[in-house]
């Protein structure tokens, strides 16, 4: 478990954890540069510095190639560009893992050692993983390891990553971002008339809607980074500055360099923010420029969710929005309706939420979302306890032979589920798969060798008509593929012929469209190591990433680490949730945290002076500061404060308690964390690099 | 006759405080009342620990033993409870419990007129079953229903263990079998030192 303190953010799944360690003797191994309660029920315990998971990761995969411990005919037959991934992964000895990133070399072979010694084992990732500059990299790393162990497309293997509630997979499915519709589609012109297709609205009628054609095609600012388009510190690639802003079960101060983000609202002309608890965001405004629409908790509506484990529920209503408060269908409902296009979107949508789900079923083939019909979905929640807990499988009873959920793809309306996503072990049909045929189906890689991108011959699903690799589907209807053709004819005929509708091919560790290829460790935009940036400098700057100039190079300073000597790391407290609107605003929730603090350790407080208790400034390199209380705790190492992120009421000092609607403040309040939280994107998503900045203290 | 007990697992229970919160909104207790909460030891550090803590409903209670209005009493199944008609709030059970259960709130429901309050394993108090007057003064009484107490329904790793001592002891046991000489084991460290 890498970059996850599943015990205080997954508290229901650490049960799945536990079990595996006391049932099965599994180790648990944590990985994290804080000692978490998640490291309390560790068997193993590594302390990582801040930002470096993906040195960590490719030095195991070193070991556990050069020893030969790696799944050899699983890389021969379902991995592609595995030698040149062995070769980048050779810089990574255990010595030069121990400087990047303080695990000592005998922790690194030992651990190696371990993941090869107990198989199948799964990773399981959080935010620590993905919130940096080079998050991206590391994720990939995390797979690759899997990969070379074997573990992938097996029970009890795979990448679990933990997501931040019930249907995070859910919003990440329906592609709620700047850069792809739902389901994955992109934003082609192809992807465009698929969707127009199946909301049977025109296409030229949605083009004629945009600034110009171009914008059509181009990629959005992004939930990290919005408020540029407004500030425009940096400069932005757009016709206009963003004028006006909703903020839709988003609280606010859970963005970097929140005080940011506070700055812009006052020069936004509107903000509608949509929420049952007054969000932080409330606060920042001095103009009379926002409203606040209170929406229903999840309780008051119904409703089609989807699981970390890609499995289909459906929430019943319990009872009927309190007070004037709405659920988000109609909330959107009214808002489409006066913006005047109603009649074009609701053509579809006569019962609500069933009708939203069929659509959205009907659209999402890429994924399988086709078979999930709203019916199906009830039927399982309903029935949920004829499944077995261990295969997930029901016996007997109305869903005889499907899998829990119907965990996607999900292929026909007769179609099983896929429990695991990868096994080669079961027919199609049944709920097998192979990996995908994404990428073509050959590739000449940068050091001039050519592979075939297929999966190896006699590599298939049991039942398959090809018996090896094949590539994806298409015209079967003339002129689709897939994922495309709504009529579903090209899905039902890949099934009827024991073969998965999007191919059979390797899973690659070498991505050509990426800045690095492979995975490389690359020094956080503001390291504490100036004589390792030298040696893994970040990326070029990015003139136009998600619409926004982008610094990495010219941010990177190695002289800013004199002035800011503390890495910052934020996270989550069992007690409170995300932003902390709802959470902060419980009674006995706010009673058991009440305050927010900064973990400090022992040896440092002693060095600068700060006692248990105290309190302190924390200071970031782009101006903001918070004052908090120190917790003088082993948590954390001589080198790094860590802050909790839930917080809001006060800023840089001053409460905030008065600028909320009367009767609506939280009972717990304090300086967001995300104040001091830095500069520093991902190279690909422009996720925020919360994980590995820099900051001062001293006492306040 | 079967005897309530609760046992928290230690290499379960991890914190989270959800025992504290169901205890809490279920129950409608004040803030600043703790019929339970959740004890770290060695925080931060290789060896931490932590423990849902309660009024243990002892055998040979202390409590009741130095009440001196008699107010504290228990019933057959063990679980020991107090009568808030009599209780005069003066704090002898406070001194002799050794687990800090007894809680003396002012001002508000539970305490009208000052008396003790504390778990009552959800099993309500010496008022009519189900009755309002149960509900204001002393919660909801889900062992009349059959159910467990809130806490450990709700543990999120089935770490609280609550009901009759000869299953949950059961449970553990078959637990720490399971973890045999693995995570856990007293002495693995020394046996197998880095193994």
């Amino acid at each position: 478990m890498i970059g996850s303190n599943a015990a205080e953010a997954h508290p229901v799944a650490m049960q799945h954890v536990l079990y595996a360690k006391e049932v099965n003797n599994a180790p648990i191994i944590v990985v994290d540069p804080r000692f978490t309660r998640l490291a309390a029920k560790a068997t193993d315990y590594v302390r990582i510095r801040p930002g470096t998971d993906t040195a960590f990761v490719m030095g195991l995969i070193n070991q556990i190639v050069s020893r030969d411990w790696y799944d050899k005919e699983f890389v021969r037959t379902r991995v592609a560009g595995f030698p040149e991934m062995c070769k980048v992964a050779s810089h990574y000895t255990p010595e030069v893992v121990e400087d990047i990133t303080g695990v000592p070399a005998s922790e690194v072979v030992r651990i190696a050692k371990l993941m090869a010694t107990h198989r199948p084992g799964t990773v399981v990732w959080c935010m620590g993983g993905t919130q940096h500059s080079i998050g991206s990299s590391n994720t990939r790393a995390f797979c690759i390891l899997q990969l070379v162990l074997g573990n992938m497309g097996k029970a009890g293997g795979g990448t679990n990553i933990f997501r931040g509630h019930d249907n995070v997979q859910g919003a990440t499915d329906m592609c709620v971002l700047s850069h792809s519709l739902p389901g994955y589609y992109g934003i082609k012109d192809g992807s465009w008339k698929h969707w127009c297709q199946v909301w049977d609205v025109d296409y030229e009628w949605i083009k004629s809607r945009f600034h110009s054609k171009e914008y059509m095609n181009k990629k959005g600012f992004t939930l990290a980074r919005w408020y540029e388009g407004v500030n425009q510190d940096d400069k932005i690639n757009q016709y206009t500055p963003i004028k006006a802003l909703i903020q839709w079960g988003c609280a606010g101060n859970s963005n970097s360099q929140m005080f940011k983000a506070a700055k812009a609202m006052n020069k936004l002309e509107l903000v509608v923010i949509v929420d049952p608890f007054a969000p932080a965001m409330c606060e920042w405004g001095d103009k009379d420029n926002i409203y606040l629409l209170p929406c229903s908790s999840q309780y008051e509506t119904s409703g089609s969710l989807t699981s970390t484990s890609r499995q289909f529920q459906w929430r019943f209503k319990v009872v009927d929005p309190v007070y004037e408060s709405k659920d988000d269908y109609e909330i959107m409902a009214e808002l489409v309706k006066r913006l005047g296009f109603a009649d074009k979107f609701y053509k579809n949508i006569k019962k609500i939420p069933e009708d939203i789900t069929r659509e959205i079923c009907k659209g999402t083939l890429t994924i399988g979302y086709n078979g999930a019909l709203p019916e199906r979905i009830k039927k399982h929640t309903l029935n949920w306890h004829t499944f077995d807990i261990d295969t997930l499988q029901a016996k007997g009873g109305p869903c005889d032979g499907e899998y829990y959920g119907l965990p996607w793809p999900c292929w026909t309306e007769t179609h099983p589920g896929t429990p695991i996503l990868y096994d080669i072990s079961k027919p199609v049909a049944k709920g097998g798969l192979p990996f995908r045929a994404r990428f073509g189906t050959k590739i000449t890689y940068y050091d001039g060798r050519t592979e075939n991108l297929l999966a190896a011959e006699g590599v298939a699903n049991p039942g398959s008509q090809v018996k090896g690799g094949y590539p994806e589907f298409k015209d079967i209807v003339p002129g689709t593929n897939w994922k495309t053709d709504l009529s579903q004819k090209t899905i039902k005929e890949a099934i009827k012929r024991g073969m998965a509708p999007f191919g059979n091919a390797r899973a690659r560790c070498v991505v050509w469209t990426f800045p690095d290829q492979v995975p490389v460790h690359r020094e956080p935009v503001h390291s504490p190591r100036p004589d390792l940036i030298a040696k893994y400098p970040t990326y070029e700057d990015k003139p136009d990433q998600y619409r926004v100039y982008t610094r990495f190079k010219s941010e990177q300073d190695p002289e800013l680490v004199k002035k800011f000597p503390f890495v910052i790391i934020t996270g989550r407290m069992v007690e409170h949730m995300g932003g902390g609107a709802e959470t902060r605003s419980n009674k006995y929730l706010s009673e058991l945290q009440p305050k927010v603090y900064a973990e400090i350790n022992e040896r440092t407080a002693n060095n600068l002076g700060i006692r248990n208790g105290q309190m302190v400034w924390i200071e970031s390199p782009e101006g903001g500061r918070i004052k908090v209380m120190a917790k003088v705790t082993d948590r954390v190492d001589e080198h790094t404060i860590f802050l909790p992120y839930h917080f809001a009421g006060q800023f840089e000092g001053k409460s905030m308690v008065d600028k909320y609607p009367e009767g609506l403040a939280p009972y717990a309040v304090g300086e967001p964390a995300n104040i001091v939280t830095n500069y520093g994107y991902d190279i690909i998503t422009q996720i925020q690099a919360t994980k590995d900045g820099l900051c001062n203290v001293k006492p306040a | 006759m079967a005897r309530m007990k609760f046992l928290c697992d230690v290499e379960r229970c991890i914190n989270c405080n959800g025992c504290v919160i169901a205890c809490k909104q279920g129950n409608n207790i004040p803030v600043g009342i703790n019929r339970r909460r959740v004890v770290a030891i060695n925080e931060g550090r290789p060896g931490e620990r932590s423990v849902s803590i309660s009024c243990m409903h002892c055998s040979d209670a202390p409590c009741i033993a130095v009440c001196p209005v008699k107010a504290i009493y228990q019933r057959e199944d063990g679980i020991v409870l107090v009568n808030k008609d009599i209780c005069i709030g003066c704090g002898y059970c406070f001194m002799a419990c050794p687990f800090g259960a007894p809680q003396f709130p002012s001002g508000q429901v539970f305490g009208a007129r000052g008396a003790m309050d504390k778990c009552t394993f959800c099993a309500g108090g010496p008022v009519e079953t189900f009755s309002e007057k149960e509900r204001k003064l002393y919660g909801q009484n889900r062992i009349a229903e059959g159910k467990p107490p809130l806490c450990a329904a709700m543990c999120s790793t089935k770490a609280l263990l609550a009901g009759d001592a000869d299953v949950i002891s059961d449970i553990y046991r078959k637990r720490a079998f399971q973890r045999g000489g693995g995570a856990g084991a007293w002495g693995w460290d020394k046996a197998y030192k880095g193994r």
